[in-house]
């Protein structure tokens, strides 16, 4: 036990050197990260503008700039850029040979691979988070209270593990459909419209509401800042983070069917 | 403008005349005539570049994030050589001796740090057209084909990049599809190939240009022994009948013994040694080993008095014995003990580089090798 | 005697679409998936002018057509540069950069025309669907040749520009040794272009919609085209008005000076790959 927990640490360790090497991809990647909120800024100014009447389905100029905030930090923890790519091109390349040889799980590699990458990620985007949000202070709401903003950092850490064995599970589809990219567009395309990164949900007319409202992807964007802008009512909070934490369990236990039945057809097809 | 070299200018008498007043301008006019030319001339290449120097340790990297330490590589460190038109010469030495340097500054990927160099009269990192369409770069561990098409899509693609025109594309791509036996792989996919049949194709596109000169970095690597013998009989075979200038390095003294006359051995980013893969052995080795066959029931003892012993399994034994004194040794030998069989050999050609590689990490090995060069320079 | 450019990129393309074919229901699905996109965002916009009836003087088909020219160009950038700048950094991490050196053709064009991404030309037609939905929807709609000449040919002005850009930040991969934010870059920085220039107002809007048109100039990629074809004649009426007139000349410099500020860092670039490597 005491063995394994060192191995893990150990290659926590590495994943987190291997991510700091590479400081220009850091520096440039979260300062860029900020920059559409500013044409969104824009955009939405000029659309209350010439809109009739000073909300949109509960929103007002201001709560939609929040929002558009808000689901950012959901994003920060949800969102795995190369996660599912980098999976399928090791299937491709025949890479994941070594998660067959030696004694690493492959998802528990990841998951710390990644642990490791957003905590260098936070580390370094913590600065230019916080400038923003100060700058960006007027926009918000008064401050929700330590019940709801409790369920708002659970939401945050449930949507990294949601977003994390939801991607993997993507990802391992590679070992029937080689060339799983465009698989993988399609994913990000559902995943920018219906978790809400796009524009909030509440926007959308019914039936399509109750529609995207049943799939797991809102709690990557949408959830977390429904949360903080008091969209959801108290008495649904908990019960809307013990599904979420269903929707986690599942994309779990999903992942790891998926490796191991990929484990054995690409063993079966000898590499 | 003309520039009058030092070095090639070939000697006046040659042209039957003799130094008068003339002689400048026979001079001049014998430049654009040489009687032997190089095909490679190098002078006092070097190469640095800079690398960083990663840290040990997490809080190293922290701080590798805002302040970065370098550190400075010399991968060559002047080196001075000719080839000859024709000549196929390998490049042998430890990893990171400056090898694949060598060739790339040659070919004109990567510019040097000082010292000056021309192939074929061209300056390779000026990256003319004109040269780039006389010569070709095979590296054994990249592959330049793209991995989804078939090969000779590939080709076709070397063909309109090259402008080579069709007829002689065809005919030079049969010759060498049928020279290496994979004309029925054309059509495959460059992923399904192995190892051996994708280097083929890797050769195959690199010379349908009809290059003059190649530069072949491990091609054999990897391979199994058939494949590797199958690239080395195609090398010497296409080198013999075209005539172009090689030069190769590699791993495998096979390749080099059945492929080179000419050894230029590069350790540490200079050249320690330039002749031919037997005279290595004269050069470096100082001793020979003694294989005694024994006629008597009990071999002798002690054997440790005649030189090092190295192996024995009875009724034989095998001494290293220093050059100097073989003929005593063996005399002695034959004196007192009763024999059945001698042999003097020198010493395998793989021990004495590895010998000689050990060394040339160390500090000490500098001194010799100078010395060494020292005495080539002779 | 200078390599045959032409040939070699119908070459590239050919073998691009042989590698295509090998992918087949890759390829579909990436058509499909382009085109969902675009319809993501018509639907997104939709939306919105549900709650608006215009936004800065653009009205729904008006910002139609504006949406159709940023598909117009980002399928032809897509398919033509962007598999290659993306590349770049790759072949770089590999060496594969150093055959690229070898070839006696022009470096620059050799990694930025290798691969064609034949499916992103789907939403190209996409495209065209739409101008032609849209354009007889505008209110007073009216169409002159010279909007028919001009149309395309600022089209591919931005096109030229985005691809500058492009190779601008690719060639910096070379620099960092990875630059896995290249794509993010890109991605925040175009995203500025997408949108009507005129939303960027007020004392923050004027300084932003300047740099983004004379210091990087992102914002005439989309908005000339869109403007000459959706709106050519300001709310009086009477010819293309004036400061768009300038913008249209300026967009020719602009062009003009990308693509040698771009060709100038690529060439640096190249020069510290080969003096920074062994």
């Amino acid at each position: 036990m005491v063995a394994r927990v060192q191995t893990w640490w150990t290659i926590l360790k590495i994943c987190l050197e291997e991510r700091l090497v590479y400081r220009g991809d850091f520096a440039l990647g979260t300062l860029m990260r900020f920059l559409p909120i500013v044409t969104q800024i824009f955009l939405w100014t000029a659309v209350f503008a010439s809109a009739a009447g000073n909300t949109i389905e509960g929103y007002t100029s201001e709560t939609i700039i929040a929002y558009y905030l808000l689901t950012m930090l959901g994003r920060a923890f949800s969102s795995m850029p190369g996660l599912a790519s980098g999976i399928a091109k090791q299937v491709r390349e025949g890479e994941i040979k070594k998660f067959l040889i030696q004694p690493i799980d492959l998802l528990g590699y990841l998951l710390l691979a990644r642990i490791a990458h957003k905590l260098v990620y936070y580390t370094v985007a913590a600065g230019p988070f916080a400038l923003v949000f100060y700058l960006c202070g007027d926009y918000f709401p008064p401050f929700p209270g330590m019940q709801v903003f409790t369920a708002f950092i659970i939401s945050l850490l449930l949507g990294f593990a949601l977003g994390f064995f939801l991607e993997a599970s993507m990802g391992l589809v590679a070992f029937w459909f080689l060339e799983v990219t465009s698989l993988l567009f399609v994913y990000m395309l559902f995943n920018f419209f219906c978790s809400g990164h796009m524009f909030p949900l509440d926007f959308l007319p019914e039936p399509y509401f109750t529609l995207v409202n049943f799939l797991p992807l809102k709690y990557l964007a949408y959830y977390p800042a429904a949360i903080y802008l008091g969209k959801v009512p108290p008495e649904e909070l908990w019960q809307g983070l013990l599904i979420e934490t269903g929707w986690v369990v599942f994309f779990i236990i999903l992942s790891r069917y998926l490796m191991n039945a990929g484990y054995n057809r690409y063993s079966g097809f000898g590499g | 403008m003309v520039q009058v070299p030092t070095r090639s200018c070939y000697p006046i008498t040659l042209l039957g005349r003799s130094l008068d007043g003339a002689a400048p301008e026979v001079c001049r006019t014998t430049l654009y005539f040489p009687l032997i030319m190089n095909a490679i001339e190098i002078r006092g290449l070097e190469k640095s570049y800079r690398v960083y120097q990663k840290q040990e340790g997490l809080l190293a990297s922290l701080t590798g994030l805002f302040q970065r330490e370098y550190r400075d590589v010399n991968a060559v460190k002047g080196i001075d050589l000719d080839v000859q038109k024709g000549e196929f010469v390998a490049f042998l030495g430890p990893n990171g001796a400056g090898k694949t340097t060598t060739l790339k500054l040659l070919s004109g990927v990567i510019s040097p740090s000082g010292g000056r160099a021309t192939v074929l009269g061209h300056v390779p990192w000026e990256r003319e057209n004109s040269y780039r369409r006389k010569f070709a770069l095979v590296m054994g561990q990249k592959n330049q084909l793209w991995w989804d098409l078939p090969a000779q899509e590939s080709f076709k693609l070397h063909q309109q990049i090259y402008r080579i025109d069709s007829q002689k594309f065809n005919n030079t791509r049969d010759e060498l599809v049928d020279l290496l036996d994979v004309r029925n792989l054309l059509g495959q996919p460059v992923r399904e190939l192995s190892l051996g049949e994708r280097m083929k194709m890797e050769l195959t596109a690199a010379l349908l240009h009809s290059p003059e000169v190649l530069f072949l970095d491990e091609p054999t690597i990897g391979l199994d022994v058939i494949a590797q013998h199958n690239i080395q009989k195609f090398l010497k075979h296409y080198q013999q009948v075209r005539g172009i200038t090689i030069l190769l390095t590699s791993h495998y003294m096979k390749d080099i013994a059945a492929l080179c006359k000419r050894v230029v051995m590069i350790a540490d980013g200079e050249i320690m040694y330039d002749g031919s893969l037997e005279g290595i052995i004269d050069q470096f080795s100082g001793h020979k080993v003694l294989t005694l066959q024994f006629a008597e029931e009990r071999m002798p003892s002690d054997l440790s008095h005649y030189g090092e012993v190295l192996e024995i399994v009875e009724p034989k034994a095998k001494l290293r014995v220093e050059r100097g004194e073989i003929a005593g040794v063996l005399s002695s030998v034959l004196a007192s003990h009763s024999v059945a069989d001698v042999s003097v050999e020198d010493p395998p050609l793989e021990d004495v580089i590895a010998d000689l590689f050990k060394q040339s990490t160390n500090k000490q090995a500098e001194t010799k090798a100078a010395a060494a060069q020292a005495t080539i320079g002779k | 005697m200078h390599p045959s450019y032409l040939g070699v990129f119908l070459t590239f393309a050919r073998n691009s679409l042989i590698r295509d074919m090998t992918f087949r229901t890759n390829f579909l699905i990436e058509v499909v998936s382009s085109m969902s996109w675009m319809i993501m965002n018509l639907g997104f916009y939709t939306l919105v002018y549900q709650f608006t009836p215009d936004i800065e003087g653009w009205g729904k088909y008006e910002f139609f057509v504006f949406i159709a020219t940023t598909m117009f160009v980002n399928s032809l950038v897509q398919a033509f540069f962007m598999p290659n700048a993306q590349e770049l950094s790759e072949l770089v991490r590999t060496g594969g950069l150093d055959f690229a050196l070898l070839k006696p053709i022009d470096t620059q064009f050799l990694v930025s025309l290798r691969r064609v991404n034949w499916s992103s030309l789907g939403n190209f037609f996409v495209a065209l669907v739409l101008l032609v939905y849209a354009l007889p929807r505008i209110e007073n709609f009216q169409l002159f040749w010279w909007q028919i000449l001009l149309y395309p040919f600022y089209v591919l002005m931005g096109v030229l520009i985005l691809y500058s850009i492009m190779i601008t930040l690719a060639a910096t991969s070379i620099w960092l040794g990875r630059n896995q934010s290249l794509y993010d870059f890109w991605f925040y920085i175009t995203n500025f272009s997408r949108y009507p220039m005129e939303i960027y107002r007020g004392s923050y809007g004027e300084p932003l919609r300047n740099a983004f048109t004379f210091v990087i100039p992102i914002l005439v990629v989309i908005n000339v085209p869109a403007k000459i074809l959706a709106k050519p004649f300001n709310s009086q009426g009477g010819g293309m008005a004036a400061d768009w007139r300038f913008l249209a000349l300026f967009t020719l410099f602009a062009t003009a000076a990308s693509l040698i500020f771009s060709r100038w860092i690529f060439k640096k670039a190249l020069g510290s790959y080969r003096s920074a490597s062994s």
